[in-house]
């Protein structure tokens, strides 16, 4: 029974290779692309979170960074973020907001699209959103919109889109400009959205299947900015063997790859065939603990534990410097809204005495969570417990599997390591921090910092709006259970022929309609 | 011996029972489910109720196997939970990329270990065969990712050779597939012909110094021909065993191999239905290494059978 596999998968790939002689017909489909005769220019790009079956390209439905590849490719929305994490346009022309801030009005880019033909126009801005907010629908993203009256959202006539929110939300072109966002075409089918989306894109789907190796994407001729995409196919495959990555692209199986490692790209740096792009990204690593569990729940303990960090080291030993520092605030201080402070010093002695203040005289014990699943996790945890012991604070490191670390360590532990994709202001405070989060992970909950928030959601004047964002950091910073002392880079590399392409320091956003190779 | 295959096939079908309710409990006492695992850290309470909901997550375990049994049973293997695609189709196309590298493999393979067999027997005790026992001892005791990265190091990155990663998908000919699995097509060799070298080496001493060997020495048989007629098919019998074993570590071992090549293989479906807690997936891959390690073995016996004139 194995001989006879042998023999058939064998011949078959014989008869592929040698062409029509044996009627090969069906089986010569099963080779993509015949680089041989038209010369298309092709770009194989490789992401690095694994693509298991659970890979998808439905917006409302991703979760992976492989779904984010696929869906950017296919898909656009009304608005996107430049790298400040400020809106800017993309099939939305322009927005404006009444005096309240809570009924938002955008007008649509005319003559774009969708892949099948159709014009977009404005029932579909109100399909997805509908889509993506129906309980049925179970989208991760769901929650995180939720400001959204489903039933209020209409569309005024072919090219006007009006929301009304259940509360003000200044920042709300921002808001809908995550990875779930992603304009959808009425009238498709269910059962379609996973594996052949239509959307406007720069690409169109041509092939999918949940758990094999490549995903293959084709040039929409009728693409509605001129001159793009400058690629005829794309090839994403998905490769989370970071040395691997490297292997494939100093070799030149793959044109493109992303999410590298320091050490990666010190590696690659010596390779003349190799470009390394790098990209100051607001990523947030952090050591988080419940505020509400002893010893984490006196706030003397968690200031403790924040001074004993030498920031400095953390950003040259955990990633080698391609990064910057961080003030427990994950709001990075070159986006919207920061908080510009002084960077908390390294500082022993305070957090002996404040140690001791708070009732631990000889120290503390606790056990921090680390795992594989984020790069820099480890260094991180281990690095800290060095740190920390200094001032008598004795970390009991716990590594813990990679692959259900997010389901079953985080949120279930008091003490983990964890990350956060950039996000602007609003998102990265509110998201993690707000008490009514689903993913409160420090269980802080403070009625002035929900308030602080609130109010500047609702705060039309730029200058007042800032200050609050800003009290709520500083709250945060003071007082949160969240140990933020980088925010690394992003890094990726391609081959020394491609041009054009740029990393987003939003890690879902992955653009390559501008890329070109050759 | 037709009675000894109908035993072993009856024996077979009672093996595959067993392993596959061994490895649902096992697959079951792994924590979280496949809802968890596919949402991840994106999971809210009412996005796992539904997706638990459309998976029949809800069913106690014992309906579930009993569910997947009944449907296996009307040959069908069910749909996987997580790629929401039939299993056959699913697993088909893995299995048959894992049969070609492994049938690679096995061609390098038994050629290459008979005949450092037959060198290191003529040798003994020379510099040849202290040689070559050492380097083939030393390809068994690395694991096979070290002997796979080292060997990406050299020939793809070092040398630009051969390509690092077994991408099949990119081959459009015949040759640049074997181009692309080379690497671990080597690898595997590299770690499991130490088995079959020794044993090769050990059974044709044996057969060497037997008094046939000696008669037909005697008759003046030139030594190539007392080699291939006389001694070998006699001193093959064990290697042939070995080698059953070794493809049946090869069914397992290859997981690694090809997590290091990224070779779209049946071992790293495994792993990844594992992480995902794919059941149905799972189930079915069990059940084809599983009757490949026992058809492996079958075959081995009636070959031993037939090369042996007492046994047939």
């Amino acid at each position: 029974m194995y001989g006879k596999d042998i023999l058939r998968l064998s011949r078959r790939k014989l008869l592929a290779s040698a062409g029509a002689a044996l009627a090969a017909g069906p089986l010569a489909t099963t080779l993509h692309v015949p680089k041989s005769w038209a010369q298309p220019k092709v770009l194989r790009i490789a992401a690095g979170e694994a693509d298991g079956a659970s890979g998808t390209m439905d917006p409302a439905q991703s979760t992976a960074d492989p779904d984010a590849a696929r869906i950017s490719l296919v898909f656009e929305r009304l608005v996107v973020l430049d790298d400040s994490f400020a809106p800017v346009p993309q099939l939305a022309k322009s927005w404006e907001s009444n005096d309240t801030g809570d009924e938002w009005t955008f007008k649509l880019q005319e003559g774009v699209k969708f892949h099948d033909g159709e014009p977009f126009t404005a029932r579909h801005v109100v399909h997805s959103f509908k889509r993506l907010l129906d309980p049925a629908t179970a989208s991760p993203g769901a929650s995180s919109m939720a400001v959204i009256d489903p039933s209020a959202i209409t569309a005024l006539d072919d090219y006007t889109v009006r929301f009304k929110l259940k509360s003000p939300t200044v920042e709300f072109p921002a808001l809908i400009a995550n990875r779930f966002t992603y304009i959808v075409r009425e009238g498709q089918p269910e059962s379609e959205m996973r594996t052949a989306g239509i959307g406007t894109g720069p690409f169109k789907v041509k092939s999918f299947v949940p758990g094999e190796d490549v995903s293959v994407f084709v040039k929409n001729e009728d693409y509605w900015r001129p001159g793009l995409p400058k690629v005829d196919v794309v090839e994403l495959r998905a490769i989370p063997e970071e040395s691997a990555r490297i292997a494939a692209i100093q070799s030149g199986q793959i044109d493109l790859c992303w999410d590298l490692g320091r050490a990666g790209i010190e590696e690659l740096k010596k390779n003349r065939d190799v470009k390394v792009v790098s990209t100051r990204a607001p990523f947030v690593l952090t050591l988080s603990c419940w505020t509400d569990t002893p010893p984490f729940d006196d706030v003397r303990v968690r200031q403790a534990m924040k001074y004993v960090v030498d920031r400095e080291q953390m950003l040259q030993l955990v990633l080698r410097g391609y990064g910057n520092i961080g003030d427990d605030n994950p709001v990075a201080p070159w986006v919207q809204y920061a908080l510009q402070a002084e960077v908390r010093p390294r500082d022993v002695e305070k957090a002996k005495a404040l140690l001791a203040e708070a009732g631990y005289p000889d120290g503390i014990d606790i056990e921090l969570y680390t795992s594989e699943t984020t790069p820099g996790f480890i260094e991180m945890a281990t690095l800290y417990q060095a740190m920390a012991s200094e001032a008598g604070i004795r970390v009991k490191l716990n590594k813990a599997p990679a692959n259900d670390y997010w389901s079953a360590v985080w949120l279930k532990q008091p003490f983990v390591c964890s990350s956060w994709s950039g996000r602007g202001a609003d998102e990265a405070l509110a998201t993690p921090y707000m008490s009514t989060s689903d993913w409160n992970e420090t269980h802080w909950k403070r009625p002035e910092f929900d308030a602080y928030i609130t109010e500047a959601r609702a705060t039309l004047d730029v200058a007042k709006r800032t200050e609050l964002y800003q009290k709520a950091q500083q709250l945060l910073r003071d007082d949160g259970g969240a140990i933020i002392s980088v925010f690394p880079d992003a890094l990726g590399a391609s081959r020394s022929n491609v041009s054009g392409w740029k990393l987003h320091p939003q890690q879902s956003t992955k653009d390559f309609s501008e890329v070109s190779i050759g | 011996m037709s009675k000894l295959v109908l035993t072993r096939l009856g024996m077979a079908l009672l093996s595959l029972l067993a392993v596959s309710a061994i490895i649902f409990w096992c697959v079951e006492l792994l924590p979280g489910d496949a809802a968890e695992r596919i949402l991840g850290r994106n999971a809210t309470p009412e996005s796992l109720a539904l997706l638990r909901e459309k998976l029949n997550l809800n069913l106690s375990a014992g309906e579930r196997y009993f569910d997947w049994l009944r449907s296996l049973l009307s040959g069908d293997f069910g749909v996987s939970l997580v790629a929401d695609r039939p299993v056959l189709d699913y697993i088909s196309g893995r299995i048959a990329n894992t049969a070609l590298l492994s049938g690679f493999a096995l061609l390098l393979y038994i050629p290459i270990s008979i005949a450092l067999g037959i060198i290191t027997a003529i040798y003994r005790g020379k510099f040849a065969d202290h040689a070559i026992s050492v380097i083939v001892l030393i390809f068994m005791c690395l694991p096979e990712f070290v002997i796979g990265i080292l060997l990406i190091s050299i020939f793809a990155i070092k040398l630009a050779w051969l390509p690092p990663l077994a991408l099949i998908g990119q081959a459009n000919s015949f040759g640049e597939l074997l181009r692309l699995i080379a690497l671990p097509t080597i690898t595997i060799v590299a770690a499991m012909s130490a088995y079959a070298v020794r044993m090769m080496r050990e059974s044709l001493i044996e057969v060497l110094e037997s008094s046939y060997v000696l008669m037909a020495r005697l008759k003046g048989l030139p030594t190539w021909r007392v080699l291939l007629f006389h001694a070998l098919p006699n001193a093959l019998g064990p290697a042939i065993n070995i080698t059953a074993l070794n493809v049946a570590w090869m069914i397992g071992g290859v997981v690694v191999v090809e997590s290091v090549f990224e070779f779209p293989g049946i071992g790293r479906l495994m792993v990844d239905s594992i992480s995902h807690k794919d059941v149905p997936v799972i189930l079915a891959i069990s059940m084809v290494m599983t009757g490949a390690y026992i058809a492996t073995n079958l075959i081995a016996d009636v070959l031993v059978i037939l090369l042996n004139p007492k046994l047939r």
